[in-house]
C-alpha cells in the first residue's frame, strides 16, 4: 500500500489479510455508494421534503377517490369494494411505476457506466428504491385503512401480504434487470412497455372484481403477474384467507421465472452495456 | 512488481451501414438486411505497468487511446486478450461525470465520490479538504446547476484526487481552470507520483507526457507503434503529426 498512516503495523502483512482488507474496503464503499444512490434518488425526486412525498401518494388517492366514486355505484352489491380497490390501486401503483423507472435505469445512469466504473446491477437495483419507499407507505395506509373498516388483518395475514410484497419487488426486480439491458438496444421499449402496462391495468382485477368473469379465464389472467398479487393481498387482508399452498408453489415459480429470465438477460448482455450508451 | 499487465488486448466495435436503435426499426428493417462493417481499434496489444510508475498513452484522435483505457478500467470487455490488474483502480475518464445539477455540491460529492469507491466515512472526513481545493467552501450548499463549467471541472478534480487509492487512469483533463488551478492539480499529481501511485495518462499534450511519465507509448493504426521514455515518445508523437511517414518507418 501507498500510505503508512499512525498505528499501522510496521512489518510485512499476510497477503491473504491485505486482500480481506480490500474485500471489506470494496464491501462499504459498495454498500455506501447503495445508500448514497438511495439517499440523492430520493432527494431529487421529492426535492427532499415530507411534501415533496405527499405528492407521489396523491396520483393514487386520487385515482381511488374517483374510481371509487364512479365504479362504487356499478358494484353496489361488491361488499368489499372499497377495501379491494384501495388495495388494487396501490399494489398496481407500485408496479406501474417501479417497471417504467427500472426499465430506463441504466440508460439513465449511462454516465456512470460510460465514464466511470460502476456496477451495473447497482444502478438497476436502487433505482426501484423510490417506488419501495412508496410501497412501503402504501401498506401503512391500506392497514390504517382495514383498521378504521374495522376490518384490521391477522398476524399471519399481515406476515402472508408483507411476504407478497416482496415477491412483488423480486419480480419487479428481474424484470427491471432484463429490460433495462435490453433498452439500451431497443429505444422504444419503455413505449412498448406503456401499451403493455396501459392494457395491464385493465386486465388485472383493480377496478372490478375477478368474480364477474367466467371462471375459465381466471388462469389466464393469473399469469399477469399483478393480478396474483393483488387477489392474494385481498385474500389475506380483506377475505380473511390463505391462499392453497399450490398457488403459493406458482408464485414462488413465477418469482423464480422473472428473476432468472430477467438475471441471465442482464449477464449476458451488461458487460457491452456501455458500447450501447 | 507489474501492477497492470494487458496481453494482446484487441477491440472491434461492429458498424451497421443502417442504424437501428428501436423494436420499430428493427421490424420494419426485417426483410432490409444491413450490412457491418468491422472497425479494428486495438489490435493484439500489450502493455504492463510496474507498480509506482507513470505510463503515458498518446496517438491521434481515434486511434483508440480512450478504448484502451476503458477495457484497463473494466468499462469495456476486450473481444480477445487479457487484462490483470493487481490492485484497486480509480478511473478518472471524464470530470465530473454524474454530477447531478439538481443535488448541491455536498451531496454530489458523495455521490460521485461514492461511484469512485470513497466510503462514507472517508466522505464525511474529507469533505472540507474536498471543498477547499476546489476553493468551493462558500458554494457548498449551492446547487450544481448554478455552478459555472469552471467551478464544477474544480470539484471534479477535487474529488477525483481525493478518490485516488493504489491506480489512477486519467484521460485528458489537464485542461482545467486557470494558470493557479492548473499548477494546484500539476502539484497534487506530483504528490501523488512521489507517494508511489501507479498512474496511466492518456493525453495529447507532448509537453505533459513528456514532463509527467517515466514511459509512454504511442498508439496509430490499432498497435503501438512507439514505445519508450516520455520525451522520446512525445518526440514521435510530434513527429508523426507533422509527417506520418516517420512513425510509420
Amino acid at each position: 500500500m501507498t500510505n503508512v498512516s499512525a498505528g499501522t503495523e510496521i512489518g510485512p502483512v499476510p497477503a491473504d489479510r491485505l486482500r480481506a482488507d480490500a474485500d471489506a474496503a470494496a464491501g462499504r464503499a459498495r454498500a455506501g455508494l447503495v445508500w448514497t444512490l438511495i439517499r440523492t434518488d430520493f432527494k431529487v425526486r421529492y426535492y427532499g421534503t415530507v411534501g415533496g412525498f405527499v405528492w407521489a401518494l396523491l396520483k393514487p388517492l386520487t385515482m381511488f377517490v374517483l374510481l371509487m366514486g364512479v365504479f362504487s355505484f356499478l358494484f353496489a352489491s361488491e361488499p368489499n369494494y372499497k377495501l379491494n380497490l384501495i388495495i388494487g390501486l396501490f399494489l398496481w401503483d407500485f408496479f406501474a411505476e417501479s417497471t417504467k423507472v427500472g426499465l430506463t435505469s441504466l440508460h439513465a445512469k449511462g454516465f456512470l457506466l460510460s465514464k466511470a466504473k460502476c456496477p451495473s446491477w447497482i444502478l438497476v437495483v436502487t433505482s426501484i428504491s423510490n417506488a419501495v419507499i412508496t410501497l412501503a407507505v402504501f401498506i401503512l395506509i391500506i392497514l390504517v385503512f382495514l383498521a378504521g373498516a374495522g376490518r384490521m388483518p391477522t398476524v399471519e395475514g399481515m406476515l402472508m401480504f408483507v411476504v407478497y410484497c416482496v415477491s412483488f419487488i423480486l419480480i419487479v426486480m428481474g424484470f427491471s434487470l432484463g429490460s433495462s439491458v435490453l433498452f439500451l438496444r431497443y429505444r422504444d421499449l419503455n413505449q412498448v412497455w406503456d401499451v403493455i402496462s396501459q392494457a395491464g391495468f385493465f386486465l388485472a382485477p383493480i377496478i372490478y372484481p375477478l368474480g364477474i368473469l367466467p371462471e375459465r379465464f381466471h388462469f389466464y389472467l393469473f399469469i399477469w403477474p399483478p393480478t396474483a398479487m393483488i387477489e392474494f393481498s385481498r385474500d389475506v387482508l380483506v377475505r380473511g384467507v390463505i391462499p392453497t399452498a399450490t398457488a403459493h408453489v406458482c408464485l414462488a415459480g413465477v418469482v423464480g421465472i422473472s428473476l432468472g429470465i430477467g438475471w441471465l438477460v442482464f449477464r449476458r448482455l451488461a458487460p457491452r452495456a456501455a458500447e450501447f450508451l | 512488481m507489474t501492477i497492470i499487465e494487458a496481453t494482446g488486448v484487441s477491440k472491434a466495435f461492429r458498424i451497421p451501414s443502417v442504424r437501428r436503435d428501436t423494436v420499430r426499426e428493427h421490424m420494419l428493417g426485417l426483410l432490409e438486411p444491413r450490412r457491418f462493417e468491422q472497425l479494428q481499434v486495438l489490435d493484439r496489444i500489450s502493455l504492463h505497468v510496474n507498480r509506482g510508475e507513470t505510463l503515458g498513452i498518446m496517438g491521434r484522435n481515434g486511434s483508440g487511446k480512450s478504448t484502451l483505457l476503458k477495457i484497463l478500467c473494466g468499462v469495456y470487455a476486450p473481444d480477445s486478450g487479457q487484462v490483470t490488474v493487481r490492485g484497486p483502480l480509480t478511473p478518472i475518464l471524464e470530470l465530473g461525470v454524474g454530477w447531478n445539477p439538481e443535488l448541491d455540491a455536498i451531496d454530489n460529492v458523495c455521490l460521485v465520490g461514492a461511484v469512485m469507491g470513497l466510503t462514507l466515512p472517508e466522505l464525511r472526513r474529507r469533505m472540507d479538504e474536498i471543498l477547499a481545493f476546489a476553493e468551493l467552501e462558500r458554494f457548498a450548499n449551492l446547487k450544481l446547476k448554478h455552478y459555472s463549467s469552471g467551478m464544477a471541472s474544480r470539484l471534479g478534480y477535487a474529488v477525483a484526487f481525493a478518490a485516488v487509492r493504489e491506480v489512477l487512469v486519467l484521460d485528458e483533463i489537464f485542461a482545467v481552470g486557470d494558470a493557479g488551478f492548473k499548477a494546484k492539480c500539476e502539484e497534487r499529481f506530483r504528490q501523488l507520483h512521489a507517494a508511489g501511485h501507479t498512474i496511466v495518462l492518456v493525453s495529447h499534450v507532448p509537453h505533459i507526457i513528456g514532463h509527467f511519465c517515466d514511459r509512454a507509448i504511442l498508439i496509430d493504426g490499432a498497435h503501438t507503434v512507439v514505445e519508450g521514455t516520455g520525451t522520446a515518445v512525445a518526440a514521435a508523437y510530434v513527429g508523426m503529426l507533422t509527417s506520418p511517414t516517420v512513425a510509420e518507418s
